[in-house]
């Protein structure tokens, strides 16, 4: 757990994050930071997508491939995901390991079946007709997704292997704040899908 | 002299300036029309200020660097100063209060530049890969009338409303001694007003970069008294007449079979009958129904008649004496090695023309006046 | 770990591409301390930044060639000494290659090595991150430049303007070479922006807070703050490029209803902030050469750092001013020139805080000091015509020709540039432990100035004759060819200059052991670096340093009296840290960085080649991240340190680090 600040031999054993100028841990830190670039990662595409939603000249347009219901159902299971996520944060903060896997593999099964509908999702729309050539609205709506949607992989990613380490009796309460760094992205990438939601689905 | 002066002040070089001050007809501190005039009156000023700020901070670094030059064996330490606040205040405000001046004076320039007076004479611009078309709509009736290209002809003393069009990528048109530039954007139309006080040439260049041949992408306005603009409109109007020449018939044949892929000629001696449009990725190769009437071809990098009184420039009245007809007969050989071009999806392909074909082809244009 | 042990004992350990214990590493890490391997898995900031700066000269002679080719090229009228279609390439690649190439990561080179010792602290927050980022940039560089092999460099432009950049326009492969390979630098930069921000905000000494830092430490969070901000949206613009060459996606095609004004607002919100984030560094570098040499602080410490805020801040308000002509409009275009004009004022600000330094100082005029004056001139006329550009009208004249162009050369060159030049002349003796020639440094100032001022000067003047950029060749009879020649001899001039640098570098080489020792001070430096010897230990700093104020060095070596006269209380050698690493703990070194990185180029040919060479890669880029994620926090088999074994007693087998995202999984091994 330790970053490399110079430390003294005196205070070795009580070097903790706490140590650091700021008081957040480095990789706590780190993940801030790296989600504060994000944001306008997906701030881009999401102009891009507002720009161009409406300038294809032929084939289909939003109006025409949305199924508001389905869409609504997977965003909500998202959003349940990070309540589970929170659940984990929590329960490995209490030391209670059991809980916390049962709550872990809850989040990315919910992440999953998010991701099992945008496939769904992307291959009706594709048999409908709207590929990802077709036109320009095509090209900024699987862009802007797509990308939401290899963000929700890599969270999967991530927690499946906080699982694994918890199976192999490596994800204590001492370890809590790795939980802690996976939520903070996990809860990133969902307040990002609650605007490309309301974006793009929602608003005409 | 004096703007060449006042531009000196930005690069310490003043000596030479007076020497190179002549055969610059793309100076933009040259203005000759009112729009680039009062850029001309709005920068000038901003370029004494720099120059002043400039000498300031220079001449200050200078003396800085005089007076404070540790002397030897001195190993006195200064008086420590941190900053003084007001002083960096001063120096804070001051410039913001200077800065706000030059960009409310911008902002009304800017205003003024856009204004379109009533009686304007509408053109439409268009640049594709590299060369420029000019669309004139004569009867107001949306459709386009007259159809030339590289050499913009328009009356002196009245305004023009250009609307800027592009049929690939991006170019930008820029007459500097009449107006700033332009961009001109595929599927978009950008309005730009220009006049030019007196008759005369004047000569751009595309400045934004287009592809291979965008350093030989140029144009010109030729601005003429409003009575001999009348006179060319009225001409331009008119199609092509059937040659009488036996040469230039055969020429016209040629043409005809040859060039009618890209090329348009309107008129009875034309190729209207054929015409398919165009085989290139820009769209269109310059209409030629009225080539002879003009002073350049191919995008303006090469003049079309042969500069008489030899002063580096084709001028207005240099017109129709003569053809610059080996420049011409290169182009046809192998227009490729006259200049760059991915050829034949964008630009001229070498059309392996004998020496006799070239020769009537040379006879048919000339009779397209 | 192996720092721990004393000199004697790290003799004994095998050298010079020693066997890596365990060679998967998934149980080891990489051992060598000297040789090339110790160079290829290093994790140490300062070996770190210095490979930066070299990889950064080296393709700042290929961009310097490229700069003479293009001058030969345009030194008369109608001249073909190449086509315009290589003249393309070459101006394109000129324009990526020292912005992306040279000036960031001459800026990175800086910010590694510098950040840590001017904040105390023995290492960067992510160590490997750092070599990452690092090979990454290599890597991405190497990348961009085999397009010369393989078909031909980007043609469009380093601004790449859609649509030309499209495949029906650009059809060899230089322009995917370009988005790919500008993307894999960007992965870099942005890794490196992560890493720094958090070594700053977290990795300071006890007592220095934020507003007792080193200016140029400011400087580098400001510039790694941009970077953070301005990185994903040009990342954007990329994909959506890439997209539409390889994936044949709509974004820019017009036909089917695309704006190409997108590419111009996404490329820009990066490329303004890209400005700042190559001069911020230079002015950080100044800001730190001046007061030693004025012998006085710096004048007026706080509204440099807020200066420096605002400018990065305001970075982002003022995109579109590269865009007056592309119609946006009067009222878009009147924002943007009234938002232009304020930038000036902190730059301004600076100019004048510099020029207050000097003021009432003792001045030497050292080799450093000469660049760091330079740059306060040659920036000057660089803002100037800056400011002649935020007038919009005006800018429809200027933009897109030579003025443009001298404008930015004197902002980058004059700006940057010179900072660097100054910053290795000055930090030189810290880094590798001898000086440079400091007449050799002087003739390579006064050449430099000349040619940079024969070179760029008359492209103001040209610019306003009408030149435009990006043009093969001009016709005889414009006016221009006078000052191209001018324009020509300079840019040899300036190739001269370099040529002295490089016999300076090999010449202070050669004679480094019979020169004069610089110590740990050797110009009564003022922050935190110079309190340690020269060149600087593998630990940085033998203990925690304790700040207790702003240049908290110059005055452990003097007192300040009422009357603000410095009276002499310690010499810096008496009071130097002696280099002994006995209590530090250092991270171990690492291979993943390097394999991670190596895999990104393979995915780019693969991408434009053969999908079986981006398979290839990317089992490179996993294997990178799974032995990244598995290997043990420190070295297993090495002894563990008297003091500091709590690292392995934490992570016994690095599991906890098998979490996907770097940024995440550094935490459980870096260093303890």
């Amino acid at each position: 757990m330790a970053d490399t600040a110079v430390h003294s031999s005196t205070t070795v054993h009580e070097h903790t994050h706490d140590d650091t100028a700021t008081g957040i841990s480095n990789s706590k830190l780190g993940m801030w930071v790296f989600l504060a670039s994000d944001c306008l990662l997906f701030g881009a595409l999401i102009s891009t997508y507002l720009l161009l939603r409406h300038r294809s000249t032929h084939g289909l347009g939003p109006t025409d491939v949305f199924d508001i219901p389905f869409t609504s159902v997977s965003s909500f299971v998202l959003l349940m995901s990070s309540l589970t996520m929170a659940l984990a944060v929590a329960s490995i903060t209490r030391g209670d390991v059991h809980r916390n896997r049962v709550w872990l593999a809850s989040t990315a099964l919910l992440g999953a079946v998010f991701i099992g509908g945008q496939v769904y999702e992307f291959t009706t729309f594709y048999r409908e007709g709207l590929g990802y050539t077709t036109n320009i609205f095509g090209s900024a709506f699987y862009t802007l997704t797509g990308f939401h949607g290899i963000h929700v992989t890599v969270g999967i990613i991530m927690l499946a292997s906080l699982l694994v380490m918890s199976l192999r009796g490596n994800l204590t309460r001492e370890r809590a704040e790795a939980v802690e760094i996976v939520g903070l992205y996990w809860h990133f990438v969902d307040v990002v899908w609650i605007v490309i939601f309301t974006v793009v689905y929602l608003i005409p | 002299m004096s703007r060449r002066v006042r531009a000196s002040l930005l690069a310490p070089l003043v000596l030479f300036l007076a020497s190179c001050a002549k055969d610059a007809p793309l100076d933009s501190l040259d203005p000759a029309g009112p729009r680039a005039k009062s850029i001309d009156d709005l920068q000038n000023p901003v370029f004494a200020i720099a120059g002043v700020v400039f000498l300031a901070v220079n001449l200050g670094v200078l003396f800085l660097a005089w007076k404070f030059k540790r002397r030897k064996d001195d190993h006195t330490l200064p008086h420590q100063t941190h900053g003084n606040t007001k002083l960096e205040l001063g120096w804070t405000i001051l410039p913001a209060l200077l800065l706000a001046g030059i960009g409310g004076a911008s902002v009304l320039t800017l205003l003024d530049l856009e204004e379109k007076p009533d009686d304007s004479m509408q053109v439409t611009v268009v640049g594709q890969q590299w060369w420029w078309e000019y669309q004139y709509d004569v009867d107001g009736d949306g459709e386009t009338d007259i159809t030339t290209a590289n050499d913009l002809v328009i009356p002196a003393g009245r305004n023009i409303d250009l609307d800027i069009e592009s049929r690939d990528v991006i170019h930008s048109f820029w007459i500097p001694r009449l107006n700033g530039k332009r961009d001109a954007v595929p599927g978009r139309s950008h309005p730009l007003q220009m006049s030019a006080d007196e008759p005369g040439v004047y000569r751009g260049q595309c400045t934004e970069f287009c592809g291979l041949s965008h350093g030989y992408m140029r144009m010109r306005v030729v601005a003429l008294e409003p009575s001999e603009f009348e006179a060319w409109q009225d001409a331009q109007l008119d199609g092509a007449e059937m040659p009488t020449d036996e040469l230039a018939l055969e020429g016209r044949e040629i043409f005809r079979t040859t060039c009618s892929s890209c090329h348009l000629v309107e008129g009875e001696g034309g190729n209207e009958d054929l015409f398919e449009g165009s085989a290139q990725v820009s769209g269109a190769a310059p209409n030629l129904t009225h080539f002879m009437s003009r002073g350049t071809f191919a995008g303006a990098v090469f003049d079309l008649w042969t500069d008489i009184d030899g002063n580096g420039e084709v001028d207005i009245d240099e017109h129709g004496d003569t053809l610059n007809e080996a420049q011409l007969k290169a182009w046809l050989r192998d227009p490729p090695a006259e200049k760059p071009m991915y050829a034949p999806t964008r630009g001229m392909p070498n059309l392996e023309l004998s020496e006799a074909q070239i020769d009537a082809l040379v006879a048919y244009l000339e009779t397209l006046e | 770990m192996a720092i721990a042990e004393s000199p004697s004992d790290a003799l004994a350990l095998p050298s010079g591409g020693a066997i890596a214990h365990r060679p998967m590493g998934i149980f080891g890490r990489p051992r060598a301390k000297t040789g090339w391997t110790s160079w290829i898995t290093t994790v140490d900031h300062k070996r770190i930044g210095i490979m930066y700066g070299a990889a950064a000269l080296f393709f700042f002679c290929i961009g310097g060639l490229q700069a003479l080719l293009i001058r030969a090229q345009l030194a008369a009228p109608g001249q073909k000494l190449f086509s315009a279609d290589l003249y393309n390439q070459i101006f394109t690649m000129h324009g990526v290659t020292m912005i992306f190439l040279v000036v960031m990561p001459l800026g990175a080179a800086f910010m590694n090595y510098l950040i840590p010792i001017q904040i105390g602290a023995r290492d960067v927050a992510f160590p490997r991150l750092n070599a990452l980022s690092f090979w990454t940039f290599l890597f991405g560089g190497i990348f961009l430049n085999t397009s010369w092999i393989f078909g031909g460099g980007a043609d469009g432009g380093w601004f790449a303007y859609a649509p030309n950049t499209g495949v029906a326009f650009s059809p060899s492969h230089g322009m995917d070479f370009y988005a790919l390979g500008v993307q894999i630098t960007g992965i870099a930069s942005l890794v490196g922006a992560v890493n720094l921000i958090t070594t700053v905000l977290n990795m300071r000494a006890p007592g220095m807070t934020l507003m007792k830092m080193p200016v140029f430490t400011w400087m580098s969070l400001v510039t790694q703050v941009l970077l953070l901000f301005s990185l994903p949206v040009i990342s954007v613009a990329l994909f959506l490029l890439t997209f539409d060459r390889l994936f044949d996606a709509n974004f820019f095609n017009v036909a089917e209803g695309a704006d190409p004004l997108l590419w111009q607002h996404l490329f820009w919100i990066f490329g303004h902030p890209e400005v700042y984030i190559l001069v911020l560094p230079g002015f950080g570098i100044v800001s730190e050469i001046i007061p030693v040499f004025a012998r006085k602080p710096i004048f007026g410490y706080p509204f440099m750092v807020f200066s420096g805020i605002a400018i990065g801040f305001m970075g982002f308000g003022v995109w579109a001013h590269h865009m007056f002509a592309s119609g946006l409009g009067p009222i878009s275009v009147a924002a943007f020139s009234i938002s232009t004009m304020f930038i000036a004022v902190p730059t301004g600000v600076k100019i004048l805080n510099w020029m207050a330094t000097m003021w009432g100082g003792k001045l030497t005029f050292t080799a450093p000091m000469l660049w760091a004056i330079g740059l306060v001139t040659m920036f000057t006329i660089g803002g100037l015509s800056g400011v002649s550009h935020a007038v919009a009208p005006a800018d429809t004249q200027q933009t897109d020709t030579y003025y443009i162009v001298a404008h930015f050369h004197y902002v980058i060159f004059g700006g940057a540039l010179f900072a660097f030049f100054g910053g290795f002349y000055f930090w030189w003796p810290k880094v590798f432990g001898h000086f440079l020639d400091e007449t050799l440094g002087k003739v390579h100032f006064w050449i430099t100035l000349v040619g940079f001022n024969l070179t760029f000067g008359p492209m103001h003047i040209l610019g306003l004759q009408g030149m435009s950029r990006r043009i093969p060749t001009y016709r005889d009879g414009y006016g221009f060819n006078l000052w191209n020649m001018v324009s020509t001899i300079g840019a040899f001039t300036i190739a001269i200059a370099m040529l002295v640098f490089a016999w300076n570098i090999v010449r202070s080489y050669r004679r480094r052991n019979t020169l004069p020792k610089p110590g740990p001070d050797p110009w009564d430096g003022r922050s935190l670096e110079w309190s340690i010897p020269s060149p600087t230990p593998e630990h940085n700093f033998d203990d925690e340093p304790v700040i207790t104020q702003f240049d908290d060095w110059w005055y452990r070596k003097y007192e300040e009296n009422d009357d603000g006269e410095l009276v002499k209380v310690n010499e810096p050698e008496d009071i130097a840290m002696i280099g002994d690493g006995s209590r530090a703990h250092l991270p171990s070194p690492s291979y993943w960085p390097f394999v991670l990185a190596l895999g990104l180029p393979f995915i780019g040919w693969g991408l434009i080649f053969n999908m079986f060479i981006t398979a290839f890669g990317g089992a490179l880029v996993l294997a990178g991240f799974v032995g990244w994620a598995l290997e043990p926090a420190d070295d297993p088999d090495l002894p563990p340190h008297g003091h500091d074994d709590h690292g392995t007693a934490d992570d016994p087998n690095g599991d906890a680090a098998a979490l996907d995202a770097p940024a995440t999984e550094e935490e459980v091994t870096v260093g303890g």
